[in-house]
C-alpha cells in the first residue's frame, strides 16, 4: 500500500490516478496510524513553502513523517515541492524551516534573459544510466515536466542523482538512503514519469 | 535544454469543445473534451489548455467534472480557465487534476488577487490570460470578459503589472486573430516576451508550420494551437517535426503511454 499525504497542499488525484494506473493499491491519507501501514509513503506539494510547512505542522504531521523517514526508514518519495520539503530551509518568501532529512537548501533559481523563471516545461534529465531508478529510460529523450522557481542546493554533492539544465545544473532527483525525491512531476511526465514511478515501486530501500 | 511547449487549447461550452473566430463568431463543434485530451496525449503534446468560455459569462466558475476524467486519462499537465473568482475554486480545480489555472478577468477587475493567488498556490500556477484587440491607429486595449467588455489597460504594460503581481506565466491572445489561422502577432509577443523574465504563451492565429515557428522565434515559451489542430492536417507530430528541423528546441519523442 502506497500512503500519499494529504495536507492540503498537492495535485493528490492525478499521483493516485498515475499509480492505480501502475496496478498500485493507494490510499491518501493524514492518519498516523495510516501513514505507519503503508509500505511507501509519498509527499506531494504545489504551492509555497513556508505555507506547506504551516499545513504539515498543523496537522502534527512533521514528528510523524520524521519518523517514518528517519526512524522507520520506509521507502520515500517526494515531488515537487515536496522534494524541496525535505532540505534544511528554504528562502522562498522569507526564511523557512524544512523537515531538514538532507542537508540541502532551497534557492531562488538564478538565471540571465532569454531564460525564464519559473523553470516550466520539458527538460532533459542528466542521470546515472545503470541506475535502477532510471531503468527503461532512454538518454536522449528523457525529458520530464517541471515547474518551479525555486530549486535544491544539495551541500552533500553524494545527494544530487539527477540534474537538468536551467541556467546551469540544477537538481532534478535526490536520493539519501531510503528518501528519493525528484523536482519534476513524474506524474505529469507521461510514459518517462510512469517508467520512473515503476522503478520506484518495485524498489525495496 | 528547456523545451519550446506545443499547446493545443480547448474551448469549452456545455460540456462539448467548441472553436469560433473572433471569440463570438462561427462556432463549430469539435467533439468531446476528454476522449479529444486523450488523443492529443497520444501525440505527446507538451501542455493542454482547458477554457470553460461560457464561465465567465455566466458568472460561475469552469466545470470541475470534466478536469476530474481528464486526469484520470492523460498523465500531462494541462491548465484550465474561466471564470475563477477565488482562492477555493483554485483549490478545487488543482485538486481534480489541473497543474495550472488561468485567470483573466477577475486580474482585471481585482488584481490582488493574482497576488494572493500566487501567495498561496505558488507563482508556477498562476497564468494570467491577456485578451487584446487591435485599436484604430496601432495601440492595443485589453479586452476582458471572454471578449465583451473593453478596457484601457495596455496589454504590454498590463503584462509588466501582471508579473510583478506574481504570475509565473502570461498567455497573450489576440482576439483579432482568433480562428483566423493568418497567423500570431509576432510584433506584439516580440515586445511582451523580451520584456518580462517569466514565460510568454503565445495564442491565437496559428495556420501553418511557419506561423508556429515565427512565434516561437519571436521569444514565446510556448504555442498555443486550437483550430489549426482541429481544422486542418497539421497534426502535432508534423508541427514538433517541422520545428526541430528548423533549429526549434522541441521534445523528441512520443511521450504518451497509450
Amino acid at each position: 500500500m502506497i500512503a500519499i499525504v494529504d495536507y492540503g497542499m498537492g495535485n493528490v488525484r492525478s499521483l493516485r490516478n498515475a499509480f492505480e494506473y501502475l496496478g498500485e493499491d493507494v490510499m491518501i491519507t493524514s492518519d498516523p496510524a495510516e501513514l505507519d501501514a503503508a509500505d511507501r509513503i509519498v509527499l506531494p506539494g504545489v504551492g509555497a513553502f513556508g505555507d506547506a510547512m504551516t499545513a504539515i505542522r498543523d496537522r502534527g504531521l512533521e514528528q510523524v513523517l520524521t519518523h517514518q523517514a528517519i526512524g522507520v526508514r520506509k521507502p520515500m518519495l517526494g515531488i515537487c515541492l515536496g522534494m524541496q520539503l525535505f532540505a534544511k530551509s528554504s528562502s522562498e518568501h522569507g526564511d523557512h524551516r524544512g523537515l531538514g532529512w538532507l542537508d540541502a537548501d532551497i534557492r531562488r533559481l538564478d538565471v540571465t534573459p532569454p531564460l525564464k523563471v519559473p523553470h516550466v516545461g520539458w527538460n532533459e534529465l542528466h542521470f546515472p544510466a545503470d541506475d535502477w531508478l532510471f531503468q527503461g529510460i532512454r538518454p536522449g529523450e528523457a525529458n520530464f515536466y517541471f515547474v518551479h522557481s525555486f530549486h535544491m542546493v544539495c551541500h552533500d554533492v553524494a545527494d544530487r542523482l539527477a540534474t537538468t539544465d536551467h541556467g546551469g545544473a540544477v537538481t532534478a532527483v535526490v536520493r539519501s538512503g531510503n528518501l528519493v525525491a525528484a523536482q519534476f512531476h513524474p506524474e505529469k511526465s507521461q510514459d518517462n514519469g510512469l517508467k520512473l514511478l515503476g522503478n520506484w515501486v518495485r524498489w525495496n530501500a | 535544454m528547456l523545451k519550446k511547449r506545443i499547446i493545443p487549447k480547448f474551448l469549452i461550452r456545455n460540456g462539448r469543445l467548441v472553436k469560433g473566430v473572433r471569440f463570438h463568431e462561427n462556432f463549430r463543434e469539435a467533439g468531446n473534451p476528454v476522449s479529444t485530451a486523450k488523443v492529443y496525449d497520444a501525440y505527446g503534446v507538451d501542455e493542454l489548455l482547458f477554457v470553460d468560455i461560457d464561465a465567465t459569462p455566466q458568472g460561475r466558475p469552469v466545470t470541475g467534472s470534466i478536469i476530474e476524467r481528464v486526469s484520470e486519462e492523460v498523465f500531462m499537465p494541462f491548465t484550465v480557465g474561466g471564470g475563477i473568482r477565488t482562492l477555493d475554486q483554485i483549490a478545487a480545480l488543482l485538486a481534480s487534476g489541473a497543474d495550472k489555472v488561468c485567470i483573466n478577468t477577475s486580474a482585471i477587475e481585482d488584481p490582488a488577487f493574482v497576488t494572493r493567488a500566487a501567495s498561496r498556490f505558488g507563482d508556477q500556477c498562476i497564468v494570467v490570460g491577456i485578451d487584446y484587440r487591435r485599436m484604430q491607429g496601432g495601440s492595443h486595449r485589453v479586452v476582458s470578459r471572454c471578449g465583451f467588455a473593453a478596457t484601457e489597460l495596455d496589454p504590454v504594460e498590463w503584462a509588466q503589472r501582471m508579473q510583478d503581481a506574481h504570475a509565473g506565466e502570461i498567455m497573450l491572445c489576440s482576439i483579432d486573430r482568433d480562428g483566423t489561422m493568418e497567423g500570431y502577432d509576432v510584433q506584439l509577443i516580440s515586445e511582451v516576451a523580451n520584456r518580462l523574465e517569466v514565460p510568454l504563451i503565445a495564442s491565437s492565429g496559428a495556420g501553418t508550420l511557419q506561423h508556429c515557428r515565427d512565434a516561437l522565434e519571436a521569444g514565446a515559451s510556448a504555442i498555443t494551437i486550437s483550430s489549426m489542430f482541429l481544422f486542418s492536417d497539421h497534426s502535432p507530430i508534423k508541427v514538433r517535426s517541422y520545428l526541430a528541423t528548423n533549429g526549434v528546441s522541441v521534445r523528441s519523442q512520443k511521450g504518451s503511454h497509450s
